[in-house]
């Protein structure tokens, strides 16, 4: 998919603030990338075809996603600051509450997201990728690094 | 009230042109009818292998709008409730070989369309989640289930 194609669904990202840094897969979602998982598709869905964390609800919601990064060792916390300590990631809601996508935090401040089914992009924040699908509010957790 | 046109031993329909300057004459039931028995006309007399081209090129066209509007999308979920996917989903039964072509050639969010179509998974547990390993169980089950050849 061409930077063209990512800048229409993306109207926030512009060729200064980000970066394509895979080919296209479907293997992984965004849910998993932002755990460093590049082998499995993470989602709740209700007939358990793909992964998601045992134990943990598998509902569409925010406690459900935040659970599952918290086996992780992630906990919610305030700001989306870079923290030389913590790793951090972002999950985005729509208008509904509905987590819709997840960021990890780079060493270099920067974001990392995996767009669907489409590439991995590096972007300055989390801003760059706000669109009507991934809504505009997002909750921050942190872990030790 | 309605006009039955004989065309062949087996092959009963209502004639077009009759029905154009009488349709006053045709109560909603009747129409109801010739409807169906036209329905079942095609299904009966329409050629396999028209049939199968006719099946192929719906999909063709429903997968390429499901495709382009949902690949940025990273819930299945959404993904599958796309209006073409749930099209793929109510061609039942003709949909299977094709999606599982489809699949040997580029894996993608099938699932969910082959778990509603069939009621089965023949994914395993630690299967759940990795796309390579969900798309081989699954064309293995097409070949076992003679959906697909070898």
């Amino acid at each position: 998919m061409s930077e063209q194609v990512l800048e229409k669904e993306f109207p926030g990202l512009t060729s200064s603030n980000y970066r394509i840094t895979s080919d296209l897969t479907g293997e992984y979602n965004c849910i998993a990338w932002a755990a460093n998982e590049t082998d499995v598709w993470w989602e709740p869905d209700p007939y358990d075809l793909y992964f998601w964390p045992p134990g943990i609800q598998r509902t569409y919601t925010l406690d459900a996603y935040i659970n599952a990064y918290g086996t992780l060792g992630y906990t919610t916390c305030e700001d989306t600051e870079y923290e030389e300590d913590y790793e951090k990631i972002a999950i985005y809601l729509d208008s509904d509450e509905t987590p819709t996508h997840a960021a990890r935090q780079l060493d270099s401040g920067n974001w990392t997201s995996k767009l669907g089914s489409l590439e991995d992009i590096e972007h300055n924040s989390l801003d760059d990728i706000i669109c009507y699908e991934y809504g505009s509010s997002v909750v921050v957790m942190k872990r030790p690094k | 009230m309605s006009c039955v046109t004989e065309r062949s031993n087996s092959e009963f329909e209502l004639s077009d042109e009759h029905s154009k300057d009488n349709d006053i004459s045709f109560s909603d039931e009747s129409q109801e009818r010739y409807k169906w028995s036209k329905r079942l006309g095609e299904h009966y007399l329409t050629p396999m292998s028209r049939r199968d081209i006719d099946c192929l090129l719906k999909f063709w066209e429903l997968k390429e709008q499901w495709k382009e509007f949902t690949a940025k999308l990273s819930s299945s979920a959404k993904i599958a409730m796309h209006p073409a996917y749930q099209q793929i989903i109510g061609m039942g039964q003709e949909a299977i070989p094709l999606i599982l072509a489809e699949m040997r050639c580029e894996p993608g969010h099938w699932f969910w369309a082959l778990r509603s179509i069939t009621g089965g998974d023949p994914v395993l547990p630690e299967q759940k989640g990795r796309l390579k390993e969900m798309t081989e169980s699954w064309i293995n089950w097409g070949i076992e289930q003679d959906y697909i050849d070898e």
